[in-house]
């Protein structure tokens, strides 16, 4: 740095007084080590300032030398400075105190976050659990219910009391197939209509009982049903399918009879 | 750096962990800290306080000490000033007031004993010129802090810090003259 510039910015001035930055101040350190004049213009301005501070000095009462010498005395390096002022300055704030609550404040309120995220977290995890729970109780739910109903449909057919038959189809419908189960016992009949063809929107097929000539209403087939509940008709010599207009007859037309059995 | 030949003894003995050495640098430099301390925070009670805080520091960090940069009291008079300085900063009270805004705590109402005279060829200087030095000096303001508390260009700032100074070698030239000539004549 040019010598002319530190002098007039008052750099050495600056530096005695302590209010350079440390970058500054290493630069002045080195410079007043390699350039005799300014090192020397530098003590002068010590001398002066300490002559203007000796000549402004105001002489401390006795006490402060002996709180000094106590505190040295009795703590060694590790000295702090005894309070040695009047008792109004007990009450001074302590702030060595306040740094160690103010850490346990701060590691408080850290703990306390972390401890809550992981709360909300639980929680969290806890309700998406629930969740899958209830989901899973549902699940089970319906599969109880419709193993009662298979169990209950196998529990039907599968007794030495059911008889099973077969409706072969007839030349309309050569191909088609039902299996009726009949419980005499029980009085329940069940048919599995898989087997019969599927018909136009406006049809259905229709079963009879035939007793004593007259052929009994049991109920509508719709078909690829595996098992639909009929009525029991009592005394019934015969089962007959026909096709019927949509919703049922009251009385079967023969000349669509598809399929027929005898008791 | 020149150095008093006392104070280098005194340091090296202070560097051997000699506690007298320290009330001795204490017996020569505490009037001068302590009307550098006093007039800048202005309250014997914390003063005091800061004095012994200051030469505690002496104490415990005079390994720190280079004779190389500058003379003993140079680097005291900072350890002074900074610690006054931290002090102050630390201690400046703020009250609420009703209307919930606050103002700084100044004692208004007890009597303050005036420490700002100011002695020596210092007090002989122009008022500018006295003031100038007493900011940087006595009151702890930078360079920066001081001009804008003057009024006055830095540029111009830093000229009265210059001529101030000169003008106090000057006048020192002359009363060393002075007395050397009341010597030969007195003599004569």
């Amino acid at each position: 740095m040019d010598k002319k510039k530190i002098l007039e910015d008052g750099l050495l001035e600056q530096y005695l007084l302590g209010e350079l930055s440390d970058e500054q101040e290493i630069l002045i350190q080195k410079v007043l080590k390699e350039d005799a004049d300014l090192r020397s213009i530098f003590e002068g301005l010590e001398e002066e300032f300490e002559k203007i501070a000796f000549e402004n000095a105001i002489l401390p009462p006795d006490s402060v030398k002996k709180a000094l010498r106590k505190a040295i005395e009795t703590s060694g390096e590790n000295t702090k400075v005894k309070d040695i002022s009047s008792p109004k300055k007990n009450d001074t704030f302590n702030y060595g105190r306040l740094a160690v609550a103010a850490s346990f404040a701060a590691i408080f309120a850290l703990s306390s976050f972390w401890f809550y995220n992981r709360w909300q977290t639980a929680e969290d995890n806890l309700k998406a659990l629930q969740e899958q729970t209830i989901a899973l109780q549902d699940r089970l739910s319906n599969l109880e219910q419709s193993f009662e109903i298979t169990n209950e449909r196998y529990q039907t057919i599968n007794n030495r009391n059911v008889i099973p038959l077969l409706l072969k189809g007839n030349t309309i419908f050569p191909e088609s197939r039902a299996v009726a189960y009949v419980n005499h016992a029980t009085k329940i009949v069940m048919v599995n209509s898989q087997g019969l063809p599927p018909l136009e929107e406006d049809k259905t097929y229709q079963m009879w009982a035939d007793v004593d000539g007259v052929m009994i209403n049991m109920g509508l087939l719709p078909p690829d049903r595996d098992l639909i509940p009929l009525k029991y008709i009592d005394r019934a010599e015969s089962f007959n399918i026909t096709i019927e207009p949509a919703g049922g007859n009251d009385h079967p037309t023969v000349e669509n009879l598809i399929s027929n059995v005898l008791l | 750096m020149a150095a008093d030949p006392k104070d280098t003894e005194f340091i090296n003995q202070l560097l051997n962990g000699d506690k007298n050495a320290l009330y001795l640098l204490y017996d020569k430099y505490s009037g001068a800290l302590y009307g550098v301390i006093l007039r800048m925070c202005r309250e014997e009670d914390l003063a005091k306080d800061l004095l012994q805080e200051s030469f505690i520091k002496i104490w415990q960090k005079i390994g720190s000490y280079d004779p190389e940069k500058g003379k003993f009291y140079t680097w005291a008079y900072r350890i002074a000033k900074n610690t006054t300085l931290n002090a102050l900063r630390k201690s400046t009270p703020l009250i609420q007031t009703e209307d919930l805004s606050v103002y700084e705590n100044k004692n208004t109402d007890l009597e303050v004993t005036d420490y700002s005279n100011l002695n020596g060829i210092l007090a002989e200087l122009e008022p500018q010129h006295q003031q100038a030095i007493d900011l940087v000096y006595f009151k702890g303001l930078t360079h920066q802090e001081a001009h804008k508390e003057m009024n006055v260009p830095l540029g111009s700032f830093k000229s009265y810090i210059r001529q101030a100074l000169m003008k106090m070698r000057e006048r020192r030239s002359e009363l060393s003259l002075l007395v050397l000539l009341t010597q030969v004549f007195g003599n004569g």
